[in-house]
């Protein structure tokens, strides 16, 4: 039987042998690479070969108990069973004589060392960060701290290609409604094959339609261990580096683990900075249209005049002139992404210094909306979250149409809009907004300002945590 | 409402909120900065074509107008064709232009201009205002004014201006490096060195005096070959919002005095022995004002103290200097500084006879029953009071010198 798989699964390997005085025929099935050999020729065929000067019973049993020196054995004898373990590196024994197979456990992990978070930079903190593999990665959240109660559900997800996923939470800090509701959200994932952790956060988030993601994905342990034990919940997928934290809240896509390693001086400041730089990524360039084209009043006189220095002979008008510049920046990040990294440098000075040069030589844009551009762009880098980089660049596409419609008010209306959208939001059943809406005060200690540690006794209430204590004293 | 299910009713409601929200007003007008002209100067002269206006007129321009007021309209000009390009090479073109027009209504004149200029005008950045003191002593302040008031674009904070020339002239410079309405606005900032320069009269202000019908002093420009200095006040009376004269510089400084509210400036006077220089300089100047009412006899009393530091002195020539000459300077200063108040009060009281120094406040404050009944004939009653006054000057430094 296993002779006709053979055609469908090339790299399946079938070897025969004999057991024992009696010379029954038994056979391992394995696939190629993925079973490990050593483990099959030390612990499996050694073992078994060297029996044959004995008068053995041969039944599952005695191999099982006696024989076989390997941890995870199990028995089946259903085709269905046997066929995928074997594709993904365990061993099949079977016996002549014996109804079911002994599947024996002989995968051998190919997986990425731990390295430093490539899209996590940190100055001071660890420098570990997931790889690939489900289990060094519920290893790294193990290895933070002696913890019982740290718990890790695991699950199937993927109808045809089946996948580990495990819900990480801390069983006497989270609150249960919130662990069910992830799981019940998980279980209903019904699609074939997730290649990545993205598909997970896409099927679980709760509006799909709002430039905002209400997960947050992370590739650090220490970020993982954080949110766990403010009483969120993880979610851990097999094949990817990247883990999701739920529920997620827009402060936090503002936040680094720095802020909490950094005095809180530091920490306050870092944090309110990037405060800043968010609301200048997403609107220095619909507030420079709104400027340029209908308050010339708000400009300080010398300013102004300056700027129709700079802006004779631009043949746009300022919105046409932003979006060139901007688009044409979005390209050069996203090339600069996608090259070979030994050309990405290169490739930055070439868009950077020389486009923009000689597009303000040319005539076609001003000065000041280069400074403006490049002001933009640097503030987005001052973003921690790539995910929420996005959604302010996205967003100030549409601030600068707004502006370029209706001036000043319309940015107004912009952020308004933007608003009351993130108020209303919410992830897994946390508002968006919170702490500021609903008000919290006591969750503000760690919010725009990052509190002294000794001063954050509480683990945020929004959570409804089952111990809301951080600090007993 | 209720056979619509409430997703109809929240869209609906939504809907209705953000209609109205595009229906605010608001700044709409858009206009891309460089095709615009910036003003920064208005000057007010008396009706006078230019040769340029006469030549349009032969040709069959005109419309139906009095030839009352000619405007001057200073625009930064940074938008000329010959300009586009290097900033540096065009070094030999004036940064402004100047434009005239003449008619009567200004906000008609100013809307003239579109018919001369490719961009329109704006009045976000109009810093000065200077008005013709002849054709002030026509034309009421709340005419010349009132479409600069009324003018969302214009700011409140423009600073209005006299001049005893045209005002044309005050908007020239000889550079080609100089706005001359810039040069004018940043001079009003040297009060704190000398109180020759009046604290400046922004449009708000005025505005105030006109509806107070209150008088008061605007700083005077003089303009002589492109360049200017500021001289003297005119003095705008109140009844009438009309120019009455002016005071010159030594008058001024009088009125400055009893005001008190100057920052900073010199006293020259000189020794009464030697008859050499001495000069004192004002670190800070206090004016209490007292009014007194006899019967119908309104009097007032003013107390003027000053504290200062010995600047510079001809006299001593490196000698030590005794206590006895500290007080000598003293006194020659407050002679000095009696001889312009002096002075500045006849022009105010005996000639012009308008109450710019504040008097009336004063008395309005400590005697309100009374100014009730006086106060529409204040001006007169101001010219008839009697004033006395008293001047205390008190050095309290020497300056950096060594020993002396």
């Amino acid at each position: 039987m296993f002779y006709e798989q053979k055609n469908n699964h090339s790299d399946i390997t079938i070897r025969e042998f004999l057991i024992g005085k009696q010379g029954v025929k038994a056979a391992i099935i394995f696939t190629n690479c993925l079973a490990d050999l050593v483990t099959i020729d030390q612990h499996i065929l050694r073992a078994l070969m060297s029996l044959r000067e004995q008068d053995v019973p041969i039944s599952e049993s005695y191999l099982i108990n006696q024989v076989l020196s390997v941890s995870y054995i199990s028995l089946s004898d259903d085709m269905d069973v046997i066929l995928p373990k074997i594709l993904i590196g365990s061993t099949a024994l079977i016996i002549d004589g014996l109804s079911n197979a002994i599947l024996i456990k002989t995968a051998n992990s190919h997986s990425r060392s731990i390295e430093e978070p490539i899209s996590e930079a940190l100055v001071r903190g660890p420098r570990t960060g997931f790889n690939e593999t489900l289990s060094d990665n519920t290893a790294l959240l193990r290895k933070h701290g002696e913890n019982a109660s740290l718990s890790l559900i695991s699950m199937q997800v993927g109808a045809r290609a089946k996948k580990g996923l495990i819900i990480a939470y801390i069983k006497d800090l989270a609150d249960p409604a919130l662990v069910e509701e992830v799981q019940r959200r998980v279980s209903k994932i019904s699609i074939d094959n997730l290649p990545e952790s993205g598909y997970v956060e896409q099927l679980i988030e709760d509006n799909f339609l709002s430039p905002f993601p209400q997960v947050q994905s992370t590739e650090r342990p220490d970020r993982v261990i954080g949110a766990l034990m403010e009483g969120r919940v993880a979610i851990l997928l097999d094949g990817t580096p990247f883990a999701l934290i739920v529920p997620v809240t827009f402060s936090m896509l503002l936040q680094s683990p720095e802020d909490y390693y950094e005095r809180w001086l530091a920490g306050t400041l870092l944090r309110m900075l990037r405060f800043f730089a968010a609301l200048i990524a997403l609107l220095t360039p619909a507030l420079y249209i709104s400027f340029i084209a209908f308050h010339p009043g708000l400009i300080p006189t010398k300013l102004a005049i300056s700027i129709i220095g700079a802006r004779v002979g631009v043949p746009f008008s300022s919105l046409i002139e932003a979006l060139i510049m901007e688009v044409a920046i979005e390209i050069l990040r996203e090339a600069g992404l996608r090259l070979p990294k030994p050309i990405g440098p290169a490739m930055g000075i070439v868009g950077g210094l020389i486009i923009g040069e000689a597009a303000v030589q040319a005539g076609i844009v001003s000065p000041i909306l280069v400074i403006v551009v490049s002001v933009t762009a640097i503030s987005s880098f001052a973003i921690p979250q790539y995910s929420a980089g996005i959604t302010l660049r996205m967003l100030r596409f549409a601030a600068m149409f707004c502006s370029a419609a209706f001036g000043m008010y319309g940015v107004v209306l912009f952020f308004l809009l933007l608003l009351s959208h993130i108020v209303k939001l919410k992830s897994f059943g946390i508002p968006y907004a919170s702490p500021a809406v609903p008000y919290s005060l006591s969750d503000w200690k760690d919010f725009f300002v990052r509190m002294p540690i000794f001063m954050m006794k509480k683990r945020p209430e929004m959570l409804q945590n089952t111990d809301s204590k951080r600090q007993k004293k | 409402m209720g056979k619509y299910s409430s997703f109809q009713k929240r869209c609906f409601l939504s809907i209705l909120c953000s209609m109205t929200l595009l229906m605010q007003t608001g700044c709409w007008s858009k206009g891309e900065i460089e095709d615009l002209s910036i003003s920064v100067g208005l000057g007010l002269d008396q009706g006078n074509e230019t040769s340029l206006e006469k030549k349009f007129d032969k040709l069959g321009a005109g419309y139906k107008k009095k030839d009352l007021i000619t405007y001057t309209l200073q625009i930064v000009d940074k938008q000329s064709e010959s300009k586009s390009g290097d900033v540096k090479s065009d070094s030999g073109a004036k940064p402004y232009l100047n434009v005239s027009e003449t008619g009567d209504s200004l906000f008609e004149l100013l809307r003239e201009f579109s018919t001369r200029m490719e961009r329109p005008v704006i009045g976000h950045h109009l810093k000065v205002i200077i008005i013709n003191e002849q054709l002030s002593r026509k034309m009421s302040m709340n005419n010349l004014l009132d479409f600069n008031l009324r003018d969302n674009d214009i700011r409140p904070n423009c600073l209005v201006f006299m001049s005893s020339g045209l005002t044309k002239k005050a908007l020239e410079a000889k550079g080609n490096s100089v706005i001359p309405s810039f040069r004018i606005f940043g001079m009003v900032g040297n009060t704190y060195r000398t109180f020759k320069i009046l604290p400046p009269m922004s449009l708000i202000k005025v505005e105030a005096k006109m509806n107070a019908k209150a008088s008061y002093m605007l700083q005077n420009i003089l303009a002589v070959d492109g360049e200017v200095k500021f001289s003297g006040a005119a003095v705008i009376k109140g009844a009438t919002q009309k120019f009455v004269g002016r005071l010159n510089e030594e008058e001024l400084l009088g009125v400055s005095w009893i005001i008190g509210k100057g920052k900073g400036g010199v006293v020259k006077a000189y020794d009464e022995k030697t008859k050499q220089i001495v000069a004192y300089e004002i670190k800070s100047m206090k004016s209490k004002i007292h009014s007194q009412l006899k019967g119908d006899q309104i009097s007032f009393n003013v107390q003027i103290e000053s504290d200062g530091r010995l600047s510079e002195e001809w006299v001593n020539q490196g000698q030590t200097m005794d206590a006895g000459f500290i007080k000598s300077v003293e006194e020659a200063a407050e002679k000095e500084v009696k001889r312009t108040i002096k002075l500045g009060l006849n022009k105010i009281q005996k000639e012009y006879k308008t109450d710019v120094a504040g008097f009336g406040k004063r008395f309005s404050i400590e005697h309100p029953k009374q100014w009730k009944k006086v106060k529409d004939d204040w001006d007169e009653l101001f010219s008839e009071a009697d004033i006395r006054y008293d001047v205390k000057l008190k050095i309290t430094e020497m300056g950096a010198k060594d020993g002396h």
